[in-house]
């Protein structure tokens, strides 16, 4: 079964020349011009779709609100394009969701090096890959993509889950925010810190108590990130 | 310290300032106010002191007059043929009139002299003597060998029947002088006491009715950093609720126009963002097909390509800058380590061979700064040199104090000292030495950003020679340092 992208994006022409790409990339396309419509083709079980491509800019309802829709029940990955990468924009549509983002105009090369870091992001990682991982209640078992807390399985996107294998590989090292980006986002030195911060606050309110004082992903020295023993 | 001191005093014209105006005129009333005051209290006091002494003078004067009267008349008609009797009645009248401690009796007796007192008669005014046989009493203020005294005196014609004798009483004033003194003196300390409360209240009372004045500037302050949320209290005095409420309508006013022209920034940035998007990818659509094409065709794509390219960082620039002019721009600061920074600016500057130099000490040196601001400062500044000196040849930094010196060199023609400051201008480029514009392309907009980048950190670039004595330029871009917070959230 080949991959499906759904791109969201109001603009007729740069959907058409962005479809064009994807599928000369050899995947295959569903286009959407209002949040609607997307969320329509999303729910539509026949065609499941394996990466979203969502504009932030959209008339009816917007970019963010289509995230969060998305992101209710559903873990596929998203990438929002924005019309800034300063703006608060980026830091609300990482919140509302979104794994990774691109800033208009983007080149079709980097959509595709996107596209594919998801790809392999939401491939379960190959088994005997890894080993499970104890830390205090948090139990994590990279060949099954599961996380549990308690014996509670805990809701993490592909992105939350690889983002803290990468920390508990060594539990207690520092990770700073560029090897964090390479390792998950296979971004190099000049990726977005605020990926890293946003994915790890969501991060936070997943497996944490009091997701204010973490007990588990500790920030150090405002350098980096590490995952406590 | 001393200098410090001085050039507050002198440089900053303090006095100008309308609370130290009001404070000297409060200061300056207060101190009129209480000289003029000091002023009639002492005559008032000094007029009743001196009529006092003289009232009291005047009837011990009046009862030891009685008793001179009547003990004197029993001296004998001529006392040199019985002096020891005269003595006897002088002796017995001295010991009956009474003293205090500053007062004294002289006795004159006609043709025979001074009698009665330690007194001698040099002591005695001339003009006491001649006003004592014009009138029945006479008392005047004089000085005796500096010092000040009051004599009171009266003629007692034929005081036995036979002579006429002058009796006078001295007192020394001293003692009252002193009083009076002392009186001038409190009253002097006290005017100048209450000048300096005068200027304390002024003080106060100034700061108070300036406070409104002094909310107005902290909130035009705020308002200045870009803080339009700023409003004044309604005041209650009619008078300062006037000047609260325009200035609440002006940051309305104000905060409603920059909202409209990042609006339209934000606006304009994705309308032309849109079509910059369709162009570029077609033009990557196709140039991936680039061997079908014909040889022209393939140059006309690569045309059109650069071209966008520039066109694209034009737009990108032009709308950074004017995110600047709306002070819509917010860093984001992060830490980083700067050695490591460097080397990735470095590395991904095409073409160029740039050397990293740091002293030892400062390789592990974090700053906190925005990461992608500073990447294109130095990649911007790289470009610069690219473009007009042939490339950058190192990079260099050092931390000092709290601020890190980030120094790009070159070795081209260096630039005029009259540019130094021009070239960091919108759509400026520097001439070189020989006056010319130089070949390159591009437009000036790549300094500029470099400046408000740095700018926004706090931070200063400047450009001047290089300093090992060859050829070439040295930009140099100071910003602080930057807090490193230990723990906590690193997002707002």
């Amino acid at each position: 079964m080949s991959t499906r992208i759904l791109t969201i994006e109001d603009d007729e022409e740069i959907r058409r020349v962005v479809s064009i790409f994807l599928q000369e990339e050899g995947w295959q396309v569903s286009q959407a011009g209002t949040g609607e419509q997307a969320l329509e083709i999303f729910a539509d079980k026949e065609n499941k779709v394996d990466v979203v491509l969502i504009d932030i800019m959209l008339p009816g309802i917007d970019g963010f609100e289509v995230c969060r829709s998305i992101r209710k029940d559903s873990d596929v990955p998203i990438i929002m394009v924005t019309a800034r990468a300063d703006t608060h924009d980026v830091v609300a549509g990482l919140e509302a969701g979104a794994d990774d983002y691109l800033t208009k105009p983007f080149a079709l090369k980097e959509l595709s090096a996107r596209v594919r870091a998801m790809l392999r992001r939401a491939r379960t990682p190959e088994a005997g890959d890894l080993e499970r991982i104890k830390v205090g209640e948090l139990e994590i078992s990279p060949e099954e993509g599961l996380v549990t807390k308690n014996d509670v399985e805990l809701n993490l996107t592909k992105t939350e889950f690889k983002l803290l294998v990468e920390l508990a590989v060594q539990p207690g090292k520092v990770f700073s925010r560029e090897v964090l980006l390479e390792k998950v986002w296979e971004y190099g030195y000049f990726g977005d810190g605020r990926l890293v911060d946003v994915h790890i606050r969501r991060l936070r309110t997943k497996v944490e108590d009091d997701p204010a004082s973490p007990r588990y992903v500790v920030t150090s020295r405002g350098l980096g990130y590490k995952l406590q023993p | 310290m001393y200098k410090a001191l001085s050039d507050l005093l002198l440089k900053t014209e303090w006095w100008r300032g309308l609370l130290a105006k009001l404070t000297i005129a409060y200061a300056f009333g207060s101190l009129i106010l209480s000289i003029s005051v000091a002023y009639f209290t002492f005559t008032i006091a000094q007029d009743q002191l001196i009529a006092d002494f003289e009232e009291s003078a005047l009837i011990q004067f009046g009862e030891n007059l009685i008793e001179a009267r009547t003990g004197l008349a029993a001296l004998p008609e001529n006392s040199d043929e019985d002096p020891e009797t005269s003595s006897a009645i002088i002796n017995s009248v001295d010991e009956k009139v009474k003293h205090t401690a500053t007062s004294d009796s002289i006795l004159v007796l006609e043709g025979i002299g001074v009698r009665m007192g330690n007194r001698s008669r040099r002591e005695i005014p001339e003009a006491q003597t001649s006003l004592i046989q014009e009138s029945e009493l006479s008392g005047m203020y004089y000085k005796f060998e500096s010092e000040k005294r009051y004599i009171v005196g009266t003629r007692i014609e034929n005081v036995n029947g036979f002579i006429n004798a002058d009796y006078h009483e001295l007192h020394v004033l001293t003692e009252l002088d002193e009083t009076i003194k002392k009186l001038r003196r409190i009253l002097i300390g006290a005017a100048i006491l209450s000048g300096l409360a005068g200027a304390t209240l002024g003080y106060y009372a100034a700061k108070r009715a300036l406070s409104p004045i002094s909310r107005v500037s902290s909130a035009a302050r705020e308002m200045a950093a870009g803080n339009f949320q700023t409003k004044l209290d309604q005041e209650a005095d009619p008078d300062l609720a006037i000047l609260s409420s325009s200035f609440n309508e002006m940051v309305d006013k104000l905060r409603e126009r920059v909202e409209r022209d990042q609006r339209f920034t934000s606006d304009v940035s994705h309308e032309l963002r849109s079509p910059l998007m369709t162009l570029s990818a077609s033009i990557e659509l196709l140039e991936r097909d680039k061997e079908n094409l014909s040889d022209n065709a393939k140059e006309a794509v690569e045309l059109i390509d650069n071209g966008l390219k520039r066109f694209v960082q034009l737009v990108e620039d032009l709308l950074e800058i004017s995110r600047m002019d709306a002070g819509a721009v917010q860093l984001q600061l992060t830490p980083f380590g700067l050695p490591e920074f460097l080397l990735q600016v470095i590395s991904h500057s095409v073409g160029t061979d740039i050397e990293l130099r740091h002293s030892n000490r400062d390789r592990n040196l974090v700053i906190s700064a925005d990461k992608r601001r500073m990447a294109q400062v130095l990649s911007n500044l790289i470009s610069n040199a690219k473009k007009y000196a042939g490339g950058a040849k190192s990079i260099s930094f050092r931390r000092i104090g709290d601020s890190v010196q980030i120094t790009v060199e070159d070795e081209g023609p260096g630039i005029a000292i009259k540019d130094r400051q021009r070239i960091f201008e919108r759509f400026s480029r520097a001439t070189n030495d020989a006056g010319n514009r130089g070949t390159a392309t591009g437009v000036g907009l790549g300094l500029s950003l470099v400046a408000e980048h740095v700018r926004l950190h706090g931070g200063k670039v400047w450009a001047t020679d290089r300093i090992d004595g060859k050829q070439g330029s040295r930009f140099v871009v100071e910003i602080p340092v930057g807090e490193i917070f230990d723990t906590g959230e690193d997002l707002a």
